[in-house]
């Protein structure tokens, strides 16, 4: 039976194929045909992959009467299938021309059926996708049955078109159904192999998330809470009995503030970080890994730390700043699983974001909080009663000028009246100190002069309400009512490149840095909120020369309101 | 008859007062003042009945003032204030008497009658806020009201035209307050009718030899001891 030795021979040359094709699986290389994807790095991975399936399998055919008794069509098969149209026409364009160049009669029509090998497998692919039927592409009886149909179709190709037909047809017969047999078989068979992998991938990949899941959900919130030495212990005690690992640290920028696992007897909560590594995470926000074989870790604290490899990953906080690091440690001699290792990225990730919402719901408070001190410090009644006095005076002195003042005083209380989140425009916080103002000049007369200094293009500059009229009132309160010459207030406006900056400078210069009364509150809400809103570099700042000036200089960024 | 100064920095603030107090034609007006230092000047000078004075003041408040007056020459104190729980609580407690500005033209003659009865002066010591020693003295320079510490004074000397304080650069400063005043509130010591001293600053003692003694200070200013001071001086030099 030389038809059924050859069938053998053939099977056996099939095994080879898929043994490499098993130890292929294995590598991470197979990963993108585990899926059906649109990728065109992936596209190319299948192209490569398969032609090189394709050319081994003419390579290693059987010659019998000038043709070659092959498994080249497993490669066109699968590239096809799993690569679409475009990709199984050009790993069978590959493999044809590759069996073209091994020449003999049949050289030209196999040649042609490979290519349409690749294009069938492609269309067919292509058919499926259509329908939603992706199960179907993996599913090795098809690719069997597919298989059968494409060589089939070669033999009766090669029938056609090669020539002299006696030799061919004698040929044909000796390998058809060796051909027939072994490609099929070994198509479906690699499909098997694929979707095994696959299944091991997704069992990993399952546990994987799993973990992750877990930790993610007993941890949430945890650090919302606050950024300390509770919560971080807390979290890293989960961490520790998920990830099954030598030991878990969470430290902040300059001390750990959690260890929990091997060596924890001198690892202490509380003490200041030692460890080179993890200051250089800090340092430079980035990850970093001593994996105790290439790169050695060494605890810094005592030289019989069993702890023998580390990954120290920076936990990020407000503007992607390091706020502390997240440590994995694994004990000498033990290996540092890689799931551990991108798990332990994910988990920083996962607590620097709560770190951030922590923070952030800080600042929300923090920023509440201060405007409703803000909101409390509006109306001083000291203001409010010596006003009424005042008016008291005015009506019996000039009727004109008591009811202009009755109308710097609705003025006035309108603007208190005002939320004080609100953005409203340079120029209406200055219509708010300047009725302020008024009513100030009218109680002191000639002991206040008062001078403005806003240039016209900026009077439609963008402000949170209230962040002025603070100032103000500093510098007549506890600066020009405190002199017995003539005060003088004066309030400037300019833009610097893209900086708002508004000064108001009186002449009393008795700003007092370290003075403990609270002198300074209004401006330190002022100063926090601006802060709050538009970050560190914007503020107040504040010059005072004694007894000459005090200069209090408020920067915001430029935003002009759009609606003018 | 009742004499007043009426002593608050704003103008329309006094004008108000003023218009209330001369319904009353038992009281008259002898001074109005904006500031505390020309306040302790007009009440030493004219040694008022009643000063109606306001808290909130530049520099020096009403009730740091109150400890710079002389205390022989206490007037009664009509607190006034726009709003200050504090101080309102303080005044009623002590039974002092405060008005709350804009001032109510009845509460302002319950003030007056009990004034006119002749009331007491209450005591002024007894107020919480007021110090029984003064944490620097004011002086008036140049358009200004300076306020020197006790530490930076080296002596003060009494002079025809009124008391100056000393420093360390033998600069002098003149102040409205009395010498008595400031013998009685301060660390500094009398070695002399017309002057007091400040013992941190001694250098040294001559003993001269026409008999006079002189204290010698650290910036080699010689201020006279009199015999009547040399006595209690030694005593409190231990010597």
């Amino acid at each position: 039976m030389f038809e059924f030795d050859l069938v053998l021979q053939l099977l056996q040359q099939m095994c080879v194929y898929l043994v490499i094709a098993y130890l292929l699986s294995k590598t991470p290389i197979v990963i993108p045909l585990m899926q059906v994807t649109i990728h065109l790095p992936h596209k190319l991975v299948c192209y490569f992959i398969f032609s090189l399936f394709c050319i081994m399998g003419s390579y290693f055919g059987l010659h019998i009467e000038d043709t070659i008794a092959n498994t080249r069509a497993i490669g066109a098969i699968l590239g096809g299938l799993l690569g679409g149209p475009v990709v199984g026409l050009l790993v069978g364009l590959t493999g044809g021309i590759h069996r073209y160049t091994l020449g003999g009669i049949t050289a030209e029509s196999c040649m042609l059926s490979t290519i349409l090998t690749g294009l069938i497998s492609g269309l067919l692919h292509y058919t499926l996708m259509k329908k939603g039927r992706i199960d179907l592409v993996y599913n090795p009886f098809l690719v069997g049955v597919l298989g059968v149909l494409v060589e089939s179709l070669e033999m009766i190709q090669v029938l056609l078109i090669s020539r002299p037909f006696d030799v061919v047809l004698h040929a044909v017969r000796s390998i058809a159904a060796p051909m027939i047999v072994a490609n099929s078989i070994g198509a479906a068979m690699f499909m098997r192999i694929l979707l095994d992998r696959r299944a091991i991938f997704e069992r990993y990949t399952s546990a994987f998330s799993a973990k992750a899941l877990k930790i993610a959900v007993s941890t949430e919130g945890l650090l919302r809470e606050g950024f300390n030495q509770e919560n971080s212990t807390k979290v890293a005690e989960i961490i520790y009995q998920e990830l099954d690992i030598g030991a878990v640290s969470i430290t902040d920028r300059e001390k750990i503030l959690a260890f929990i696992g091997v060596g924890d007897d001198h690892h202490l909560p509380g003490t200041k970080i030692t460890s080179n590594v993890t200051l250089e995470a800090i340092e430079q926000n980035d990850v970093k890994y001593l994996d105790g074989t290439h790169q050695p870790y060494q605890c810094s604290i005592n030289k019989n730390c069993r702890l023998g490899a580390t990954l120290v990953i920076p936990l990020r906080g407000e503007n992607n700043n390091v706020v502390g690091t997240i440590k994995l440690y694994e004990a000498k001699n033990t290996l540092f699983s890689s799931i551990n290792r991108t798990l332990g990225e994910g988990i920083a990730s996962l607590l620097s974001a709560q770190i951030l919402a922590g923070q952030n719901e800080y600042y929300k408070q923090l920023l509440s909080k201060t405007e409703i001190k803000l909101l409390h410090a509006q109306v001083n009644p000291h203001f409010l009663f010596n006003a009424l006095n005042t008016l008291l005076a005015i009506i019996r002195r000039d009727k004109e000028q008591a009811s202009q003042l009755v109308q710097n005083l609705s003025t006035f209380f309108r603007k208190n009246l005002k939320r004080t989140d609100e953005i409203v425009t340079l120029k209406d916080e200055i219509e708010h100190v300047n009725a302020y103002l008024q009513i100030e000049k009218m109680r002191f007369m000639e002991q206040l002069s008062i001078n403005f200094d806003i240039p016209e293009q900026l009077e439609y500059a963008q402000l949170p309400a209230f962040s002025l009229q603070p100032i103000v009132e500093n510098a007549i309160k506890h600066g020009t009512s405190q002199l017995i010459s003539q005060g003088e207030v004066t309030i400037r406006a300019y833009a610097n490149d893209q900086t708002l900056i508004l000064e108001v400078i009186d002449n009393a210069g008795n700003y007092r840095e370290n003075k403990k009364d609270n002198k300074g509150l209004g401006l330190n809400l002022v100063d926090k909120r601006i802060k709050i809103r538009y970050g560190e570099n914007y503020g107040i700042k504040i010059i005072c020369k004694p007894d000459e000036y005090t200069n209090v200089m408020l920067s915001l960024p430029l935003l002009e309101d759009v609606v003018v | 008859m009742l004499n007043v100064i009426i002593v608050d920095d704003e103008l329309l603030a006094r004008e108000n007062l003023r218009c209330l107090l001369e319904n009353d034609s038992q009281i008259n007006i002898v001074a109005e003042c904006n500031n505390a230092m020309d306040a302790i000047r007009e009440i030493h000078r004219l040694a008022p009945d009643v000063v109606f004075l306001d808290i909130q003041m530049p520099k020096i408040n009403g009730l740091e003032m109150l400890s710079m007056l002389d205390p022989q020459t206490m007037p009664h104190i009509v607190f006034l204030t726009a709003y200050s729980e504090f101080a309102v609580k303080a005044f009623e407690e002590q039974a002092f008497d405060y008005l709350l500005k804009p001032i109510e033209q009845d509460r302002l003659n319950k003030t007056l009658s009990r004034l006119h009865k002749k009331c007491p002066v209450a005591d002024i010591n007894q107020l919480s806020g007021i110090d029984q020693q003064l944490k620097y003295i004011p002086c008036i320079g140049h358009n200004r009201i300076y306020l020197l510490s006790n530490d930076d004074v080296f002596y003060i000397s009494s002079k025809v035209s009124g008391i100056y304080v000393f420093n360390q650069n033998n600069n002098e400063y003149f102040t409205e307050l009395t010498l008595k005043t400031l013998e009685d509130k301060t660390s500094l010591i009398r070695c002399h009718r017309q002057y007091l001293v400040n013992l941190k600053k001694l250098k040294e003692i001559r003993f001269n030899e026409a008999g006079s003694v002189d204290i010698i200070l650290n910036n080699d200013v010689a201020v006279p001891v009199s015999r009547r001071y040399l006595k209690s001086l030694k005593e409190i030099l231990g010597l």
